[in-house]
């Protein structure tokens, strides 16, 4: 048995978590953080690689919400949470969207400008910047068939700093946001995993939580029970493991529905020159954009083979060729929500999330655009992630995905999983308040990917990160 | 104030319903046409109208087809008319047609540089009026009515977004239930259940209903691709004002006697709660994807949908000259030429 006593506990270390972490402790605050994941050292593993999969995501890499198509999605399951295992894209919430939930959640103190203050100091403190020199080929594909085809596109900064011998090295939480957090006299706790928390009453309709209970694996591998008494707790496990959390601490209200992703498709594209492998395309294609965003992923051979795997057609010779293979998405804004629903006796919780028509007909027509900006960026070969294909080489054989792209052919996957919670003031929509604080709780608060109201239609790191920082800085002048 | 008029009209949905009235009136006024149809027995039944037309035959989903139909189009006008009103079976159609093939139209229409884009757009977008004595006028707010209603809405935010961000000169057109020549089977099956007195009136028939006889609606089409006040606009293209539903089969019970035909007195109607019924069935369907025209359509009946038409009549100079009997009987003796039951 550990117990431990803590002004603050913060419970998960990614984004949301991590910049909590070190706004708090460097204000002042005793801070603890729990993590149910390893401690991994930043770079143990090369960058997509399988066995940074098995390592740092939840079941290995392989989840899947439920529902017809089914859509596969993965989270980091470390220190550092997803920021250690994606590609460190950065994107400023967009305007207008911000714009829509503060209106539509009736958001306090939620603007561009009021957020853009935070998403500044963040971009200065975890050197946010282009990719330096020219742009890589599979970058240059994005851009070469934008410029033929006349439709809009940005290159796009990550979370990178470049040595001077042009070494790239992710700015990962554990490498930023984790370090100032401990600067500050932080405890980071990893290979806790926090199974409910205890809640009293504390006056009328409103509850405190009194202890989270869970369970620590210690560095010999014993495993023994946990008890955390603090003051005020801070819930940042991600979209999927937040709402499980709270609902098995009883807290349902408004909690777990609503979830939302950006379904994506993937083309995997041959080349007649061979291409980068070892990074992820800082360049996307935002002419469709909210609706369709496209860019590249990651295209190391694993993925080369996955990718046209989801085909379903023979492809011996494409990976034969694999170094002039690359894989390319369009991503989706969807109109349907899923669902989180803890189950009782199962450590994951239930993750169903159900496409609508005008969802998979946005995905086919994200299909379509993609495969005509990769025939005009000089590709040979196109194959789609829908089973049985077809290939397509020229734009004559476009038309067909439409109707290829079926709920029982799509294969599809996500990495931005959001909104399970929401902040806002408008209780029927909402779990949590304009800055975070669960309703009916005095000194329960979350701050993560699950406040975010909707699918934000980029890579979501930046705006839970600017989020949490703006809400990190509300409880400094309210607590 | 008008703006010419480019020599070439490109026309989506040429063999529609609308399309073939638009396309015959482009034509009399000694324009060229290239029209996109779905297949070589449109395009022949279209080729007929004169020799200034062009067809290109394929799905306006697919590039291919619309790298052909805007081949040398500069300069031109870009009529999209193509749409899916009633899918056979699932909504997905009503997607991939109507915001899909929106999008992919649009995207040729700036690659090709053209004059003005003209989109057919609906009511559904609006739903229904809240009671029978409102009028939808262009800031109205969106209110889709389920699966047709959202997919051309999100048709119309696409249109209006190429405006918006400088890619083209659009002009939204929404007109309500229409009729005239070159009518569909559901038209006809609409006027012969009238004659033989199966159309119900759902409730009193007090409900109100905008409707845009053809060739007023032809020439809204037109005058939205000259007026120069038009381009980022939406306009309402209906008759001058809306009639109740009574009047309506009133008039379509008028015209058919006055082209000769023998009509019924019998007026079947329902209980007002039959249309809110069929609207929560038809909901609960196409929440499911599936659609059922009959059920779509008995939903509606119930419903004032009733739009205002001032703007277009100020900004376009918008003059609907045919009343709703002559636009009926021009309807009926269409059908009556081509043999058709009624």
């Amino acid at each position: 048995m550990t117990r431990v006593g803590t002004d603050v506990l913060v419970i998960g270390s990614g984004a949301g978590g991590a910049t909590t972490a070190a706004l708090l402790a460097e204000a002042g605050r005793t801070v603890t953080v729990v993590e149910e994941g390893p401690w991994i050292d930043p770079g143990a593993f090369e960058p997509f690689s399988l066995e940074e999969m098995a390592r740092t995501y939840r079941h290995h890499g392989s989840s899947a919400a439920l529902g017809v198509p089914p859509v596969a999605y993965a989270e980091g399951r470390c220190v550092g949470g997803s920021t250690e295992v994606n590609s460190g894209l950065w994107h400023r919430l967009p305007a207008e969207l911000v714009e829509a939930w503060r209106r539509d959640y009736d958001i306090d103190e939620f603007t561009p400008d009021s957020l853009d203050r935070h998403a500044e100091a963040l971009e200065a403190a975890l050197s946010v910047r282009r990719l330096p020199g020219d742009l890589p080929p599979s970058s240059a594909v994005l851009a070469r068939g934008a410029a033929a085809l006349g439709w809009r596109s940005v290159e796009f900064a990550r979370v990178f700093r470049y040595g001077p011998d042009g070494r790239a090295e992710k700015q990962t939480m554990a490498r930023t946001m984790i370090p100032r957090a401990v600067a500050a006299g932080a405890t980071i706790l990893p290979g806790c995993r926090i199974d409910r928390l205890v809640t009293r009453p504390d006056g009328p309709g409103s509850r405190r939580v009194v202890a989270a209970r869970g369970r620590r694996r210690h560095d010999d591998g014993s495993v023994g029970d946990l008890v955390i008494e603090a003051d005020h707790v801070v819930v940042c496990c991600g979209a999927v493991q937040t709402p499980a959390l709270l609902q098995r601490s009883g807290i349902r209200r408004g909690i777990g529905r609503g979830l939302k992703l950006h379904p994506t498709v993937k083309i995997a594209a041959r080349f007649p020159d061979v291409l980068d492998h070892d990074d992820v395309p800082p360049y996307r294609v935002t002419e469709f954009s909210p609706a369709v965003a496209i860019g590249g992923s990651a295209s190391r051979r694993g993925h080369v083979a996955l990718a046209l795997a989801d085909s379903g057609v023979p492809f011996a010779g494409a990976l034969a060729d694999w170094e002039r293979v690359f894989v390319y998405y369009a991503a989706i804004r969807s109109d349907a929500g899923g669902r989180v629903q803890a189950l009782p006796g199962l450590r994951s919780p239930l993750v169903t999330y159900r496409l609508t028509d005008s969802d998979m007909s946005r995905l086919a027509r994200g299909l379509v655009h993609l495969g005509e900006l990769l025939l005009a960026a000089g590709a040979t070969e196109l194959y789609p992630s829908v089973t049985g294909g077809p290939v397509v080489r020229r734009v004559d054989d476009l038309g067909a995905w439409w109707d290829a792209l079926t709920p029982a052919r799509a294969n599809l996957m996500t990495v931005h999983l959001t909104s399970t919670v929401r902040l806002g003031q408008d209780r029927t929509r909402t779990g949590a308040d304009s800055f975070g604080s669960v309703w009916g709780h005095t000194n329960l608060r979350v701050n993560d990917a699950s406040l975010v109201p909707d699918a934000p239609g980029v890579n979501p790191q930046a705006g839970v990160m600017t989020i949490a920082a703006r809400n990190a800085e509300h409880f400094l002048a309210t607590t | 104030m008008d703006v010419q008029a480019p020599e070439t009209a490109v026309v989506t949905g040429a063999a529609g319903w609308l399309g073939q009235n638009l396309v015959r009136d482009l034509l009399a006024d000694g324009r060229r046409v290239r029209g996109l149809v779905r297949t070589d027995e449109e395009a022949a039944l279209l080729e007929v109208a004169g020799r200034a037309v062009e067809t290109v035959v394929g799905d306006v989903r697919d590039p291919a087809t619309l790298d052909r139909l805007f081949a040398g189009a500069a300069g031109a006008t870009v009529f999209h008319a193509a749409a899916v009103i009633h899918p056979a079976g699932r909504t997905r159609e009503l997607f991939d047609v109507n915001v899909g093939g929106t999008a992919l139209v649009l995207d040729r229409a700036r690659r090709a540089g053209v004059h003005r884009f003209v989109h057919v757009s609906s009511n559904s977008p609006f739903g229904f009026n809240p009671h029978p004595g409102h009028r939808f006028t262009e800031d109205s707010p969106y209110a889709p009515y389920l699966a047709y209603g959202r997919s051309k809405h999100e048709a119309e935010l696409l249109v209006q977004q190429a405006h918006d961000r400088g890619d083209l000169a659009t002009v939204i057109v929404r007109p309500p239930w229409f009729y005239g020549p070159h009518q569909p089977e559901r038209q006809t099956r609409f006027l012969a259940a009238v004659r033989r007195g199966r159309f119900p009136i759902v409730g009193d028939g007090s409900q109100r209903r905008s409707m845009a006889y053809t060739g007023n609606l032809v020439h809204g089409l037109r005058r939205a691709e000259v007026a120069a006040a038009a381009p980022g606009r939406a306009y309402w293209i209906a008759d001058p004002q809306p009639y109740e539903l009574r009047a309506v089969l009133d008039t379509v019970r008028a015209a058919l006697r006055a082209e000769g035909l023998a009509v019924t007195a019998r007026q079947p109607r329902l209980p007002a709660v039959a249309g809110r019924v069929a609207v929560r069935v038809d909901t609960a369907l196409q929440a499911a994807g599936r659609y059922v025209q009959p059920i779509h359509v008995l939903g509606e009946l119930g419903e004032t949908i009733a739009c205002d038409v001032t703007r277009a009549v100020d900004e376009l100079g918008y003059r609907p000259a045919t009343t709703l009997l002559d636009g009926m009987r021009a309807s009926i003796r269409w059908c009556l030429e081509r043999g058709r039951a009624l």
